[in-house]
């Protein structure tokens, strides 16, 4: 079964490698750590999709108990360059896996954010997709 | 003496049907609103208030009642649109939509506290109306009103 994280790092690698410069790719290995440090912070501009996060939602109760369920899923990738020499495409590579939320279909909610946080030298953006499927 | 827990799923049941005997709770060929939200059943009686010179309250007298059963449900396609494999009951082969377009009139029934022996009901005769379908993206499934405007009296009765 394709997860929604199997189409978004698939949908990920389609998109990033339009790109004419920047050596970005995706890994299909999940961020797991090794030696005490995540793949994606050794493995520098490489993006790093997790596995499928889900919840199931009660979106509606009825008198028959034919209740109506969302299943809410959470997706994260991760992405570290060199904080103080970023890439200068870096703007357009985070547009881009942003935008790769659009791969998912017939869900209700599509979302994507991003949040970096800088350690020592290098810079990790995390991006977040939510998805709502009834 | 105790409350009527309706949690089960099996206790409020608002059937329908072309015929009285149809429309009542425990007839397989009545029609049973799947997906409700929401029953309430409105027996309202009519009150007229007057006052006199001798008299420093009020005086009242009733009119006839105004009664309804109203519901909210999640539009189930059957139900609403009707099915034709359907042909012991018209309620149920033609669907809410079609029922309450050509303002044919109904039998109810609305159970209490289920369908099993001796569980009460109130029944009736009226016409579906108050549909009004609803879907947005925050909420993505048809759900929608109705109300049946009763003709005549509730009337009391056990399975």
């Amino acid at each position: 079964m394709t997860t929604i994280a199997d189409q978004i790092r698939t949908e990920v690698q389609s998109r990033l490698a339009i790109l004419p410069v920047g050596g970005f790719k995706v890994s299909d290995e999940l961020p797991f750590t090794a030696s005490g440090e995540p793949l994606y912070v050794k493995n520098k501009k490489t993006v790093y999709v997790d596995d499928d996060v889900e919840g199931r939602v009660q979106l509606y109760r009825t008198l028959d108990q034919g209740s109506v369920y969302a299943t809410e899923t959470t997706v994260t990738a991760y992405l570290t360059v060199d904080a103080k020499n970023q890439p200068g495409i870096i703007d357009t590579v985070i547009t881009l896996i942003l935008d790769a939320k659009d791969v998912i279909t017939g869900a209700q909610i599509v979302e994507s954010t991003v949040t970096s946080e800088i350690e020592e030298d290098y810079v990790t953006y995390s991006f977040e997709y939510n998805i709502t499927k009834l | 003496m105790a409350v009527i827990n309706v949690t089960a799923g099996s206790q409020a049941i608002l059937t329908l049907g072309n015929t009285a005997v149809l429309a009542e709770p425990d007839n397989a060929s009545g029609l049973q609103i799947p997906f409700m939200q929401d029953l309430t059943v409105n027996a309202s009686a009519g009150v007229t208030r007057y006052k006199v010179l001798d008299s420093s309250s009020e005086k009242a007298f009733t009119t006839p009642s105004t009664n309804q059963v109203t519901l909210n449900a999640l539009v189930d396609d059957d139900v609403f649109f009707g099915n034709a494999g359907v042909t012991d009951n018209s309620v149920a082969t033609n669907g809410l939509f079609a029922t309450s377009n050509n303002k044919t009139k109904i039998f109810f029934s609305v159970a209490f506290e289920g369908s099993d022996s001796t569980d009460v009901y109130l029944s009736g005769e009226g016409f579906i109306s108050g549909l009004a379908p609803t879907a947005s993206m925050d909420q993505a499934v048809w759900i929608s009103p109705i109300t049946i405007e009763v003709d005549g009296d509730f009337t009391q009765g056990t399975v």
